[in-house]
């Protein structure tokens, strides 16, 4: 039997074929493809950029503000507790100078009703030495 | 002008490799898609023409390998079952030692097979196959030559 040699043999093709018209059409369905697949998806959130700040400007601000007057009503508070302790240990300022810092709000404020009998009253005034001073002034 | 002038030999390619038209169809629409994507990092590492076939080679056989997995086959199972519908296939006119030549190749390795088909079939140089497969002139010589003797082998006993 001859042996069968691939090369010496006249070209062998394949045997495939297309459809008619096929790689005009494929052009064609090709670029339609191309440019579906290129079409620029705009999200919601890049179209309504401006509103959506604006709301989230407005939440956060809308988060803060309590939270800002929590803060400065405790400094209030705690700045007053640290200002008594600081005024009650402090040795070089006198009763008299306090006294003088204060206006008639602030001690009506800090009025309280004393239930003093007469003897009660004459011993506190028979120690104070500067008793001639008040008067006089 | 890329499409005009790839799209009927990497169709050629890609139909040597999936064997159906309608498979070839679908995966030179995603090769050419593909190409579009990424022309713009193409850098010229290669020639436009190796790059182009590389992307076809890889679509064709992930498409050969996902089809053959969907139906229960390896993928040489699967060319062969292809064969074997290949005669009453529309778009196939081939006659008879066509035939037997396309159930020849199919009995190769993978790779032997895609080097026969570029080299006899696409009539691509041996300096341009190794640049698309990566495999050296020597090994794709040496590859294409152990197709040969085995193609030959069957036609002389079939």
């Amino acid at each position: 039997m001859e042996p069968f040699n691939l090369e010496n043999h006249p070209k062998i093709k394949t045997g495939f074929t297309t459809p008619d018209g096929y790689f005009e059409q494929f052009s064609e369905k090709l670029l339609s493809t191309i440019s579906q697949e290129e079409k620029p998806v705009i999200s919601i959130f890049a179209r309504n950029k401006k509103w959506f700040m604006a709301i989230v400007a407005v939440l956060i601000l809308g988060i803060m503000i309590p939270f800002l007057n929590k803060f400065s009503t405790q400094n209030q508070s705690l700045d007053s507790a640290s200002l008594e302790n600081y005024l009650a240990y402090q040795t070089t300022i006198t009763p008299e100078e306090l006294v003088s810092l204060l206006d008639n709000e602030d001690i009506e404020a800090i009025e309280t009703d004393l239930n003093l009998d007469d003897a009660a009253v004459e011993t506190a005034l028979s120690g104070n030495t500067y008793l001639e001073n008040y008067i006089t002034e | 002008m890329l499409l005009s002038s790839y799209q009927k030999p990497i169709y050629s390619h890609i139909r040597n490799i999936v064997l159906n038209h309608d498979d070839a169809d679908d995966v030179l629409q995603n090769t050419f898609v593909k190409v579009f994507q990424n022309l713009k990092n193409f850098k010229g590492e290669s020639k436009l023409f190796s790059w182009i076939y590389r992307i076809a080679t890889n679509e064709a056989i992930t498409f050969l390998n996902a089809k053959a997995k969907r139906n229960g086959n390896t993928s040489n199972d699967f060319q062969q079952k292809q064969i074997e519908n290949l005669k009453a296939d529309t778009y196939f006119e081939g006659d008879e030692i066509q035939l037997k030549l396309q159930k020849a190749i199919v009995l190769l390795p993978e790779k032997q097979q895609l080097v026969f088909k570029m080299r006899y079939f696409e009539e691509i140089k041996y300096e341009e196959l190794s640049e698309i497969l990566g495999t050296s002139v020597g090994a794709l010589k040496a590859s294409y030559h152990h197709a040969v003797k085995k193609i030959e082998e069957y036609m002389l006993t079939n």
